[in-house]
């Protein structure tokens, strides 16, 4: 009677088991397919169309399309600057599946950015641009950003906190610039600003410049940046290294490889003593104890 | 009556001051690991709300200075304790009730070692056992270099002025492996050799109430038992 009720019990654990497993492959499943279809409605809308309801909240939502798009006609009445457009062929092949970001003129954006707009001109990534469109080869971070890339006219919206706007930064920035942002998350600036949503913390653009996103190589320029929070930095000071990571080691200056190479050398060798450390005294706690509780319990024997 | 005679004959073991300097570090201690390590590891999405609780980045990093000024300071009382301890009470330094390294403690380490194998006795310590220096000098000369390093990184300005701006680099670097050092030892060699002791478990109260019973004194620290009772004979 016992063997047999166990027998039973198992049985029923197995079925249970059993269902529980399909059930969870069946949702599995449902899963991959609901995330394979949500990939494909992406792909398939293209960035041609806009979703009017996050425009309507977006920063540009008091905009009508055509004061930035012109009329799309070229007989429509001339409103101001070159915004006489043509309509796209929507007989062409790659009616809708070109980049938006590549094709439409971001000049128009300085009609109210004019700041911006001309830090931007100034800066690191309208070299790049120009770059691009002389040697009409990409850099190693891909297409050089216009306001698009970096920007959604459409839907940013505006009144964003400075830690919110500093973490959408780190995470713009780092869709090209990746080894930056996994080093700026590894550096005390970094875990202070984003991690810990700390306002006093410097976010990307807080060094590199609004729109400039100067490189900082140059030291006196990068003296200038510590200074807006760090006012009685010396020019030794800008020597402290933020990005301390070590991929794409050539890329970097001669100064910057040497002194990173004594950084991870010193990282390494603590880490080396640490672990040497603890090992030793682990082991020997470890087995003292051993020994000590074998010994109390003999003498209780 | 009967629990009365009982009660274990105790020793006095540690003055006042040195109870408090150890509860102060504790104390310190703690808040500067948690405080520290909460910005360390941030990335991990709970910790946010932690700090949150100490009130936000800033004053999680006040506290981290704060707790470093304070325990400092507890290291401070403790040297002018040295000085008092040398110069009024007219005391020495040396000697076999010494916190100083000496010979006898390598041997002690070997001996202790070959007891863990079975291959001998444990060692018969005198008043601190290897393990209780190590505490000590550990605590006393990590908390300089510690204290060095944190300086460096909390006045980066000024000692970008002394040494190359990557040296502040290293010093975030070694304060870190430094903290996880001071932790994984104090968390697990110290509390288990104080506390986890087959013999002392579940607490060591020594140090907190600063007396020792017979029994403890003679089986911990025979050589200095011995030695008091030859100066009672």
């Amino acid at each position: 009677m016992q063997t047999g009720t166990i027998k039973i019990k198992t049985q029923l654990k197995a079925r249970w088991m059993g269902m529980v497993l399909t059930a969870g492959c069946f949702f599995l499943v449902l899963l991959w397919f609901s995330n394979a279809r949500a990939g494909t409605d992406n792909a398939s809308f293209s960035t041609w169309f806009v979703d009017m309801s996050q425009y309507a909240v977006g920063a540009h939502a008091s905009l009508k399309c055509e004061e930035c798009h012109g009329s799309m006609t070229n007989k429509g009445p001339d409103m101001g600057i070159e915004t006489k457009k043509n309509h796209p062929d929507t007989t062409a092949v790659d009616f809708l599946k070109t980049q938006t970001k590549r094709s439409f003129d971001y000049q128009t954006c300085q009609k109210c950015h004019k700041i911006a707009y001309a830090r931007f001109a100034k800066g690191e990534h309208a070299k790049a641009a120009l770059k691009e469109k002389t040697t009409t080869q990409l850099s190693e971070t891909g297409y050089a950003p216009t306001c698009g890339d970096c920007h959604s006219a459409h839907y940013s919206k505006s009144h964003l906190s400075r830690v919110q706007t500093g973490k959408m930064m780190t995470q713009t920035c780092g869709t090209c610039h990746m080894d930056q942002k996994q080093s700026f998350l590894a550096n005390y600036h970094g875990k202070a600003a984003v991690n810990l949503e700390y306002d006093k913390a410097a976010f990307c653009s807080d060094c590199h410049g609004a729109h400039t996103m100067l490189s900082l190589k140059d030291k006196d320029v990068v003296l200038n940046a510590c200074r807006r929070c760090h006012s009685d930095a010396t020019p030794e000071f800008a020597n402290i290294i933020i990005h301390d990571g070590t991929n794409n080691f050539d890329l970097k200056s001669d100064t910057k490889k040497s002194s990173l190479k004594w950084v991870h050398l010193m990282r390494a060798l603590s880490l080396f003593f640490v672990i040497a450390v603890l090992v030793f005294f682990y082991m020997h706690t470890g087995l003292l104890m051993l020994r000590k509780l074998h010994e109390k319990l003999r003498r209780h024997k | 009556m009967e629990t009365r005679l009982n009660s274990p004959q105790t020793f006095q073991r540690f003055h006042i001051l040195h109870r408090i300097l150890h509860i102060v570090i504790i104390f310190n201690f703690t808040f500067l690991a948690i405080s520290g390590f909460l910005l360390h590891f941030s990335g991990f999405g709970w910790t946010r709300f932690l700090v949150s609780l100490m009130g936000g980045a800033g004053a999680a990093g006040w506290l981290h200075r704060f707790c470093a000024v304070f325990l400092y300071f507890g290291i401070l009382i403790h040297v002018l304790w040295l000085i008092y301890y040398k110069m009024v009470l007219k005391q020495n330094f040396r000697g076999p009730d010494s916190i100083l390294p000496g010979k006898k403690d390598v041997s002690d380490l070997f001996q202790n070692l070959r007891y863990v194998f079975n291959k001998g006795t444990p060692p018969l310590f005198d008043r601190f056992s290897y393990l209780q220096k190590l505490d000590y000098w550990g605590e006393l000369l990590g908390m300089q270099s510690m204290g060095i390093t944190g300086l460096i990184l909390c006045f980066p300005e000024f000692f970008a002025g002394i040494i190359p701006g990557f040296f502040i680099n290293i010093a975030g670097y070694f304060h870190f492996y430094e903290a996880v050092l001071a932790v994984m030892y104090i968390g697990v060699v110290h509390m288990s050799d104080t506390h986890l002791a087959p013999d002392i478990f579940p607490m060591e109260k020594a140090i907190f109430t600063g007396k020792i019973e017979k029994q403890r004194f003679m089986e911990d620290h025979p050589g200095e038992w011995k030695r008091q009772q030859m100066i009672n004979d």
